[in-house]
């Protein structure tokens, strides 16, 4: 079975599916609930990633400030993970047949590259170059400024898979 | 007084209407979103520090500064192109409670952050006691909690 046969599967047997798709309120309460646990999940990001790009929050070291929000930051991303998997579980072959999903989808994998890329390199080295007012260097600048664009980029063709461009069979 | 013929001047601004629009409406959501999640950044950090949730070894009158410049531009832009968007579907907006739920908790919503949160988030925070930072970093996220749950209503129900 082919990746599209798998999603025509999905789409007919998956139970109650077809009730999330059809439903008066659940869909838009589901959708509604990614859009906020989104908000609170990618502005946290951003707010630190400002910070390493060495634009932002600089009265707060790097450290503190990645400390302090990544507990909420894995709690929301675990949130708006369950609303976006059940979006999908609402309608997997409307969504395999889109384009801009599939953008989506390459660019989370990128943000989660580009963390932990960051994590294990430049991050090891923080206690040398991270104090209050300072510009963090260019290695982490780059992994914060190339985490705001990728994010930015999931946000743009998350909102975008609602309209029909790109859409195929 | 009804703001009816408001909304029926601005469904009649040609700007709005034709093929091109069509690019516009998306195009401006996009950008509306992009500052909606800067604008809820920079509200957040300080919200969740007055609720003692983060950096609670750290003052939070510096956080709130450091925040402010993100805070303010994400909302200028946010109204620059809500502004516009409403413009371009003027009388569907018009017809939908929940657009003017939005209307009203935002509305609530810029009150309470310019006034009340802007002091509480730089006042001495030994006179402030332990119990109105966190009245107002709560009442500030189920504000703009509201205004974001409505807004993506809107276009729904």
């Amino acid at each position: 079975m082919d990746l599209r046969g798998a999603f025509a599967w999905l789409d007919v047997n998956l139970p109650g599916s077809v009730y999330l798709r059809e439903s008066l309120f659940g869909f838009p309460i589901l959708l509604t609930s990614h859009v906020l646990t989104m908000g609170l999940f990618l502005g946290l990001v951003i707010m630190m990633d400002l910070r390493l790009a060495g634009i932002g929050n600089r009265r707060t070291t790097f450290s503190d400030l990645q400390r302090a929000l990544f507990p909420w930051q894995m709690g929301s991303m675990v949130l708006v993970t369950i609303t976006g998997l059940a979006l999908f579980y609402a309608q997997p072959l409307h969504y395999y047949g889109k384009a801009f999903f599939w953008i989506k989808m390459a660019l989370l994998v990128v943000a989660g590259v580009n963390a932990l890329a960051f994590h294990f390199t430049t991050y090891r080295s923080a206690d040398t170059w991270d104090t209050p007012a300072s510009v963090p260097p260019s290695a982490a600048r780059v992994a914060g400024i190339v985490s705001l664009a990728v994010w930015a980029g999931v946000l743009v063709f998350g909102r975008l898979v609602a309209y029909n461009w790109l859409t195929y069979e | 007084m009804s703001l009816l013929p408001l909304f029926q001047w601005m469904a009649s601004v040609p700007f709005f209407q034709g093929t091109w629009s069509d690019y516009l409406g998306p195009g401006l959501n996009v950008v509306h979103l992009l500052a909606m999640v800067v604008f809820t950044g920079a509200l957040l950090i300080v919200d969740l520090r007055l609720l003692g949730g983060v950096l609670k070894q750290h003052p939070v009158a510096p956080i709130a500064r450091d925040a402010q410049p993100w805070l303010v531009g994400g909302f200028l832009m946010l109204v620059a192109t809500g502004i516009p968007a409403v413009m371009a579907t003027a009388m569907t907006q018009y017809r939908n409670p929940m657009f003017w739920y939005k209307m009203y908790f935002l509305l609530a919503g810029i009150i309470f952050t310019f006034t009340i949160r802007h002091r509480v988030a730089r006042a001495d925070e030994a006179r402030l006691g332990p119990i109105w930072p966190k009245v107002v970093g709560l009442v500030s996220i189920a504000l703009w909690g509201t205004v974001a749950a409505s807004a993506r209503l809107i276009m729904l129900l």
